[in-house]
């Protein structure tokens, strides 16, 4: 089976409500460079009109960032049947990145600053709370390194180093891990707590972040595995990618850990 | 306690605050005097501050002695074009008129432009004051200068790292306007849903401005919308059209919600410079010299007369070729921006742009608006980008994630040093047609004292 028999289907959670962040630029990335690499590529989006059937049939799933109001009304939404389906799509090991008001929704529950707490799909083992409306957001750019074994084993094969990501992190609420594996260390930033150096979550193959910026651009190798990793999901068979020309991709991530006084091989 | 009472309208300040005033006045002037003659800075925020610390009231003792009342600008976007097209009105009707022009919209800036007309006995001198204010300000200073009038001209996203979000905004700004006096008046954007819905429920005299020109409809809604969802409700609003981002003609299907009814006729005004942007801008400062008693052939005249403050839409001349300067600070200003230079584009008259995005405080150190803007649209047009600025790697990203194969041959040059990245913008561009430069707020600045050759002050 060659490439342009291949179709990625993206599924793109609640692109109305949960887009507050730039984290479009994730959906946009992986559509470009699943065509640039030849394969079909459909963007599905899962708003509120979503049926079951339409999240049973992606291959991806992406998710951002949502003001606290827009996160009430997903919760409302995200409930029964398509709550099962997204639950069964994760645990079934279909990749997913998500970034920010997201992974809050995947975990038990979500306490904001004002109102009530949002109870949480309880996919991952980690819950959020927001610490007051006058606590400081954890606000700046953001470098860590993956950590979670099986991706960091995957990625290293992959790039011959450790693989170590540059975001941009912009978040109230804090989040506690709880037996979820954490998706790295950080060595730039605050991550999900700004206490336990601990950045998002893996479970089988969904990343849970605070890093967005958005967060697949300067990490190009990233949105890769996730299409290897859906493809392969989908067709069962080995799905080999071609390198493409990401110099800006890695003169963006120079800057960065220049500007932040870090060096990619001390990381 | 009352320090300050109105008798025949005279302002009376009791001994020690007017001793406490005079004092702080003439420390301020001091400051400005030595920051201006060192050409330290504009002057714009420090002697406001320190002024504040030696009259922690100074604020509400100076604008009350305003003799018409106070005028407060409030908004994401358009409030110094506003503020300066309502000044020019306001003036030109023959009023003398006290405004925050340096754009320093934060409290201190504030004091700072009252100060700047006040003598050295505490006492200012001026028939109406014109503040910008920012829009997580406003809740601070409205129990403090009791505006006669509040305009709001738009809610959008701008930098989330200092703002956080439109709703709680929103929220905040009805909960600090509600105890105002009943003959305050509020003029309000109709088209925005989180305005239209904030002045529909206040008790003061609320007017509306808007758009009712259904031929400038866009043709979808763009992505970089913030509240496409009922204020009142929750419910998905229903748009018989938008003008720009959430900016439109809508109601909601759930509870009745809709757009307020408008107090002006756009189609009746021309603009003043290029864009929807600024005939909503326009439109407000219009409607609110109508409220003030302006003449109409004041208000005509001053809109045909109207120039640009730096870096919006301001318009240069280097060697020989046009070069226009359009602030974009946000994803609704950028997309607006890129609409017009593909008008522009469309007739021939551009075909290069350059992007310089910076990181900086007062552009936002959250970079990652830049995916929410459509900038496919712009690469579609075809021609030339150069991309610079602190973030320039960002940039580029962003332009070449929106190339695809029938990107009309657009090419990307990227240049990490301003000045050059200017020049080559510059050789790209043909003597007869514009150069535009999109820039975030820190570097319009660096952009124009590279253009003009002097820093500004």
């Amino acid at each position: 089976m060659n490439n342009q028999q291949m179709e990625l289907k993206i599924g793109w959670l609640y692109p109305t409500l949960m887009s507050t962040y730039g984290d479009r630029g994730n959906v946009i990335c992986i559509q470009q460079r699943a065509q640039w690499h030849g394969f079909n590529v459909q963007v599905i989006p899962l708003d509120l009109q979503a049926s079951v059937t339409e999240i049973h049939q992606v291959d991806l799933l992406v998710g951002g960032g949502a003001q606290d109001r827009q996160q009430e009304i997903v919760m409302r939404d995200l409930k029964g049947a398509k709550a099962t389906a997204l639950r069964e799509k994760i645990e079934a090991g279909t990749p997913g990145v998500f970034t920010c008001g997201a992974p809050q929704l995947l975990g038990h529950y979500y306490e904001p600053a004002l109102g009530q707490r949002i109870e949480g799909l309880g996919l991952f083992d980690f819950v959020s709370k927001h610490p007051g409306i006058d606590a400081k957001r954890c606000i700046g750019n953001v470098i860590f390194e993956i950590t979670a074994s099986k991706l960091a084993e995957e990625l290293t094969a992959l790039l011959g180093k450790p693989p170590v990501i540059i975001g941009f992190e912009n978040h109230g609420g804090r989040t506690y891990l709880g037996k979820v594996e954490a998706l790295g260390k950080v060595i730039s930033g605050y991550g999900n707590n700004g206490e336990d150096g601990m950045e998002g979550a893996f479970y089988h193959n969904a990343i849970a972040t605070y890093s967005h910026g958005p967060v697949l651009p300067k990490n190009p190798f990233l949105a890769d595995w996730l299409i290897k990793t859906a493809l392969q999901q989908k067709y069962q068979t080995n799905v080999e990618l071609q390198l493409l020309d990401d110099r800006l991709a890695m003169q963006a991530r120079e800057a960065m850990f220049k500007k932040l006084g870090v060096s990619e091989l001390a990381a | 306690m009352t320090l300050v009472d109105r008798k025949d309208g005279v302002v009376k300040i009791n001994l020690v605050d007017q001793l406490r005033l005079s004092v702080a006045v003439s420390t301020a002037n001091t400051i400005t005097y030595i920051i201006r003659s060192l050409k330290l800075g504009a002057a714009s925020v420090l002697p406001g501050e320190i002024a504040s610390r030696i009259q922690p009231r100074i604020l509400s003792l100076l604008s009350r002695q305003v003799k018409y009342g106070v005028i407060m600008i409030a908004g994401t976007n358009g409030k110094t074009t506003t503020s300066r097209l309502l000044r020019k009105m306001l003036e030109n009707q023959g009023w003398r008129v006290v405004h925050n022009e340096a754009g320093a919209n934060l409290e201190n800036g504030l004091a700072t432009a009252l100060i700047e007309r006040t003598n050295l006995f505490g006492k200012l001198k001026a028939d109406y004051a014109i503040l910008e204010v920012d829009e997580n300000v406003i809740p601070k200073v409205l129990p403090k200068i009791q505006p006669k009038f509040i305009l709001c001209l738009n809610l959008f996203r701008d930098q989330l790292d200092r703002y956080g979000e439109v709703d709680t905004i929103s929220q905040r700004w009805s909960k600090a306007i509600a105890p105002l006096p009943p003959d305050t008046v509020v003029i309000a954007n109709a088209d925005d849903p989180t305005l239209s819905h904030l002045g529909q429920n206040l008790t003061q005299k609320v007017l509306f401005f808007g758009l009712s020109e259904p031929q400038y409809y866009l043709d979808e809604i763009p992505h970089a919308v913030d509240s496409i969802y009922c204020p009142s409700c929750g419910e998905s609003l229903n748009y018989q059209g938008v003008y720009l981002s959430h900016l439109g003609d809508f109601d909601c299907p759930n509870c009745g919600f809709k757009k307020s009814k408008v107090n002006i006729d756009s189609s009746k005004w021309p603009q003043i410079l290029i864009g929807l942007y600024n005939k909503y801008n326009t439109l407000a400062a219009t409607l609110l010299a109508q409220q003030i008693g302006v003449a109409e052939s004041v208000i005509l005249e001053t809109i045909k007369t109207f120039e640009a403050a730096f870096g919006r839409a301001e318009e240069l001349e280097i060697s020989g070729k046009k070069v226009r300067i359009l602030l974009a600070k946000n994803p609704v200003g950028m997309n607006e921006t890129i609409r017009t230079v593909n008008e522009i584009k469309k007739a021939g008259g551009a075909s290069t742009t350059l992007m310089v995005l910076n990181d900086r405080i007062p552009d936002g150190t959250d970079v990652s608006w830049i995916w929410d803007v459509d900038t496919e649209k712009l690469v579609a047009s075809g021609g030339n980008i150069v991309v610079s600025g602190d973030r320039v790697y960002d940039m580029a990203l962003r332009i070449k994630y929106s190339q695809t194969n029938g990107n009309n041959g657009c090419k990307l040059i990227v240049k990490e040093d301003l000045s050059e990245a200017i020049a080559t913008a510059l050789e790209h561009t043909p003597v007869g047609e514009t150069l535009h430069i999109l820039p975030t707020y820190s570097a319009m600045l660096e952009v124009r004292g590279l253009l003009t050759g002097k820093q500004i002050l």
